[in-house]
């Protein structure tokens, strides 16, 4: 079953709790290992980190992104781009606040093929001290197949 | 030595990309996505079985390249796309070139075309990316 367009288009101007993050030094020499590199030096965290501190730290889950589309377990979900500023340098044991929400929906609907439903997401990051650090933007794919993955 | 538009950037290479590392990232990142550690739910989709490696990981081959030819607070922003998955087993290797300079405040920025490629050509990340320049390269 294949959620109404409009209670889809009804998640723009969700807004997610939002709450704070800190890099540990842990997931931060872990993370950077994973990418391929020693950690940066004089604390600094990779900037990969923005993916999961975006998500995780404005107060949601992926899983929780999945749930609030409508795409169950298996469901097919895939990215169309990440757009990144990054105003200060992340670092391991700063803290920092977030806020952000749904700011798009599209969906694309073509003969002989998947319907698709497209989320935007939008998360601003910044210091203690209320400076940007970072914006983080994203847009998803959900990928409507019958029968694959279909929320409960 | 100066940059100049045009210039090539050194690639970065990962020589393998492994699934204890994807099983890693999944951890921090809290992915419950079993693509990324579950070779049955990578062939349920066509994948023969191989992990599909985490995008934002993708990106952080190229900023890695961005980071080591000009320092590790350059990035300024990354706009990217991901036409393919970079799969458990692949090799990538991160390049890119030099699109344009510019002044913004006290800074010069490179806008740069970036890419992950795979060892057989195909292309797994396009994005453009800006980047803070060191003062005596700019």
């Amino acid at each position: 079953m294949i959620p109404s367009e409009e209670s889809m288009r009804a998640l723009v101007g969700h807004r997610f709790a939002g709450g704070t993050y800190r890099i540990e030094h842990w997931e931060n020499f872990l993370l950077s290992e994973a990418t391929g590199i020693d950690p940066l030096p004089d604390g600094l965290a990779h900037p990969a980190h923005l993916f999961h501190v975006a998500i995780n730290g404005v107060g949601t889950t992926i899983t929780e992104l999945f749930r609030l589309a409508e795409s169950g377990p298996g469901a097919p979900v895939s990215i169309d781009h990440y757009d990144w500023r990054i105003r200060q340098p992340l670092r391991e044991d700063e803290t920092y606040v977030l806020a952000g929400g749904i700011t798009d929906f599209a969906r694309t609907a073509r003969e002989g093929a998947p319907t698709r439903d497209s989320f935007t997401y939008e998360i601003e990051i910044d210091d203690t001290a209320g400076a940007r650090v970072a914006e983080v933007a994203f847009c998803w794919h959900y990928w409507r197949i019958p029968g694959a993955g279909e929320a409960a | 030595m100066k940059v100049a538009v045009g210039d090539a950037i050194p690639p970065f290479r990962m020589e393998r990309v492994t699934p204890e590392r994807m099983k890693t990232v999944a951890a921090i990142y809290r992915d419950p996505t079993p693509l990324h550690w579950d070779r049955e739910a990578s062939r349920a989709i066509g994948f023969e079985g191989r992990l599909l490696n985490q995008s934002p990981i993708n990106l952080g081959y190229v900023i890695n390249m961005l980071m080591q030819w000009a320092g590790a607070t350059c990035l300024r922003r990354i706009r990217t796309e991901f036409p393919q998955p970079v799969l458990d087993g692949d090799a990538a290797l991160a390049g890119g070139r030099v699109v344009s300079l510019s002044r913004e405040g006290d800074e010069t920025l490179a806008e740069c075309e970036v890419w992950l490629d795979r060892e057989d050509g195909v292309r797994n990340l396009a994005a453009r990316a800006w980047v803070a320049l060191p003062e005596d390269t700019a």
